[in-house]
């Protein structure tokens, strides 16, 4: 009974997780910018949760919607404005310029709102479903929920309309994409803001469950990064696999081997995965946006 | 040619003068921010003012700034005959340890402090220790209780306060009072030094009262997310839940306790339940949590200077418009040493006033104040209070406390959903 109440704990975790790769890994197959602010994106939209809850009294979940508007717009601006003039360059580059990102929107974010650990506070906080002894507390499962729905909107976007296949379409192959006539620039614009928007999503959820604080951000993209390697690039799927595996390990890591050690099992599983299987679990290249090197 | 020079000389002489008066203004300007003007003395502490640990640094600075007003209102700091008025220079570290011991560099060397406080925490303590015993200068310190602090042959370190492996000695007596007394515990405690050394003091001292230890965890001090922990805790089914960690920590805890559905018998936490947040935080949640506690103003002790422990909390909350802490306590306490200390060497000079402190035996308001070989202060017991309906109660001695502490507490589905 305790390991399927553990089982349960995984999976809540790793919906959440999911989510916060997801964003990371959407921007990273189709626009192939490993984006190290990606963090930084999730720790905003946890704030702007935090701050429409504790201003204006603000539904947490309610919130969530707001959040990816401002992560959207927010995203899309830094693409067009800044990262547009690096998108073929050497990998190295992108790297340099979306770590400076990352270290001027945690700056800002520390100086406007202090280092303080704050936490979204909702009346419901306490409330759980009881299966026997197995519970399941409301908080954690709406948020499952909600990333799955996100996670299946997004794989609905990118299959059926056709701003989706446009954006498909580019990844495979940018030279036919523009002879079609797609405009790149908006087309990488709007991706890396749908990018911006899910990472909002993800901090928004991501508050209501844990303590957030202006540097959380860095954690976050390491876990992004960690969990596209598991899953596997290029698809929808990879991010929640990579993302539900990731919990499960890490509740049965903690579990078993103390929680200190929570996360050396689960970058030893990384390793192995690395050297077993490197494209990941669900593993697919875009033609033209391999992650290189 | 003679309007020429003329010219040229009162300008020149202008330029001389403006050059001199200038220099002479910089000049005072740098006497009197250095050492302070000559009957003010000047105490100096890097404190976490924000980060996460602001909670407890935010007291710790309330704690010294009500000693400085109220000392100074009440004839300052005697020095062999000539008073002094106090002031202070505080530094915000951000919650981080290395930031302390660079800011208290700073104080001692830029601003050249010679009578120094403590940060807050141990782990800062212990990196700020190291400068002040490089530079020989006293620091007297009321929030870092870890022994490690003292078993390194510091010889200018001074902890007021009663070390970390009592803390949660009154929290056990209490509990061992109550008709059936528990039997089981389980403990949390973050990895840094302070917490696991309450850990292993509260297990030792539980143990040896005939209490089974189920489950003794450590977490990473800066956790995010206990559920996983918690669960194989609620499988053992504890009596007791004791807590050792700072104040996010312990509201973590709760708070996943309550979604969790772990309902022990009693809560007990190092730090958390004595800061005035932990209700807010926590709603009714916190009710029937335990803290172990360095003081409250229920102890009989009392000073020349503060008066009673009761009056002591009157008076903070005169100015500050909220009830003192054990943090706040320690912090004026501290303050208040190094006062005694410079009063009886009857000299500012860092190294009397060091032996005067070694020396040092006062009864206080806080609690007796007396160091040991090493430099902390073994002679003050630990107290304990509980939150019942919203209020914040001493349990324990029980000479000090006026109501007795309730036990057990109501599993989470029994209680007013908050």
């Amino acid at each position: 009974m305790l390991t399927v109440q553990q089982i349960i704990n995984g999976l809540l975790l790793g919906g959440v997780l999911a989510l916060v790769a997801l964003g990371f890994s959407l921007v990273w197959g189709i626009l192939n910018i490993i984006n190290i602010a990606h963090g930084s994106f999730v720790m905003i939209g946890a704030f702007v949760t935090y701050w429409l809850f504790d201003l204006f009294g603000v539904d947490p979940f309610l919130s969530i919607p707001i959040s990816m508007m401002v992560l959207f717009v927010l995203g899309y601006a830094i693409q067009r404005g800044i990262i547009n003039w690096v998108v073929r360059a050497p990998a190295l580059i992108t790297l340099l310029l979306t770590f400076g990102l990352d270290l001027l929107l945690s700056s800002l974010a520390l100086l406007w709102w202090k280092a303080d650990v704050r936490s979204v506070n909702p009346s419901y906080g306490g409330s759980r479903i009881q299966f026997g002894t197995l519970v399941v507390p409301y908080v954690q499962l709406s948020t499952l929920i909600l990333a799955l729905a996100i996670t299946a909107l997004l794989w609905l976007f990118l299959a059926r309309t056709r701003l989706g296949q446009a954006i498909r379409a580019t990844a495979y192959d940018h030279t036919g994409a523009k002879v079609v006539g797609i405009s790149l620039g908006s087309i990488y614009a709007v991706t890396f803001g749908i990018g911006a928007a899910i990472a909002g999503a993800a901090g928004s959820l991501v508050a209501v469950v844990r303590p957030i604080s202006p540097t959380m951000g860095a954690s976050y993209t390491v876990l992004a990064f960690a969990i596209c390697i598991l899953g596997g690039l290029g698809n929808v799927a990879g991010a929640l696999i990579g993302g539900l595996i990731f919990g499960l390990v890490d509740v049965f890591g903690a579990a078993w081997f103390g929680a200190g050690y929570a996360d050396a099992v689960v970058f030893a599983i990384l390793l192995v995965i690395l050297l077993l299987r490197p494209q990941g679990i669900l593993g697919r290249e875009y033609s033209g946006g391999t992650a290189e090197g | 040619m003679a309007a020429t020079r003329s010219a040229y000389t009162r300008r020149e002489f202008l330029r001389l003068t403006g050059a001199g008066l200038g220099g002479l203004v910089v000049l005072s300007a740098c006497g009197s921010s250095g050492s302070g003007s000559s009957t003010t003395v000047t105490f100096g502490a890097a404190v976490s003012l924000t980060g996460s640990l602001s909670q407890e640094g935010g007291l710790t600075k309330d704690g010294y700034t009500f000693y400085k007003d109220w000392v100074n209102a009440h004839g300052g700091l005697n020095v062999g005959g000539k008073t002094y008025q106090i002031d202070l220079k505080l530094y915000d570290d951000q919650s981080n340890p290395t930031q302390s011991a660079q800011l208290f560099q700073k104080l001692i060397s830029e601003d050249k402090i010679n009578h120094l406080l403590g940060p807050y925490g141990t782990d800062a303590t212990l990196q700020s220790a190291v400068i002040s015993e490089k530079y020989q200068i006293p620091m007297v310190e009321g929030n870092g209780a870890a022994t490690s602090i003292f078993s390194k042959g510091y010889k200018y370190i001074f902890g007021v306060l009663t070390p970390a492996p009592q803390y949660l000695k009154g929290v056990i007596d209490a509990l061992l009072e109550a008709n059936p007394a528990p039997k089981t515990l389980a403990i949390i405690s973050d990895n840094d030094d302070f917490s696991v050394e309450v850990g292993k003091g509260v297990a030792d001292y539980a143990t040896s009262k005939g209490m089974q230890v189920v489950a003794d965890q450590q977490i990473p001090a800066t956790s995010t997310d206990v559920t996983s922990v918690l669960t194989g805790i609620k499988a053992k089914n504890p009596d007791v839940l004791l807590g050792s960690g700072h104040f996010n920590t312990s509201v973590l805890i709760m708070k996943t306790c309550r979604s969790i559905g772990l309902s022990a018998k009693a809560y007990g936490f190092s730090v958390g339940p004595s800061v005035p947040d932990f209700k807010t935080s926590l709603g009714d949640a916190a009710n029937d949590v335990f803290g172990g506690t360095q003081w409250t103003k229920d102890l009989s002790y009392q000073d020349a200077l503060f008066g009673t422990a009761q009056d002591f909390n009157d008076n903070f909350n005169k100015q500050f418009k909220y009830e003192p802490d054990y943090h706040v306590a320690e912090s004026t306490a501290a303050c208040y040493a190094l006062h005694l200390a410079i009063e009886a060497a009857k000299s500012l000079d860092p190294q009397k006033v060091r032996d005067a402190l070694v020396s040092l035996d006062a009864m206080t308001f806080y609690g007796q104040i007396k160091f040991d070989s090493t430099g902390k202060n073994i002679y003050k017991p630990m107290a304990a209070e509980q939150w019942q309906n919203g209020t914040k109660v001493t349990v324990w001695p029980q000479a000090a406390a006026k109501v007795k502490p309730a036990y057990p507490a109501p599993p989470w589905d029994k209680r007013p959903s908050a």
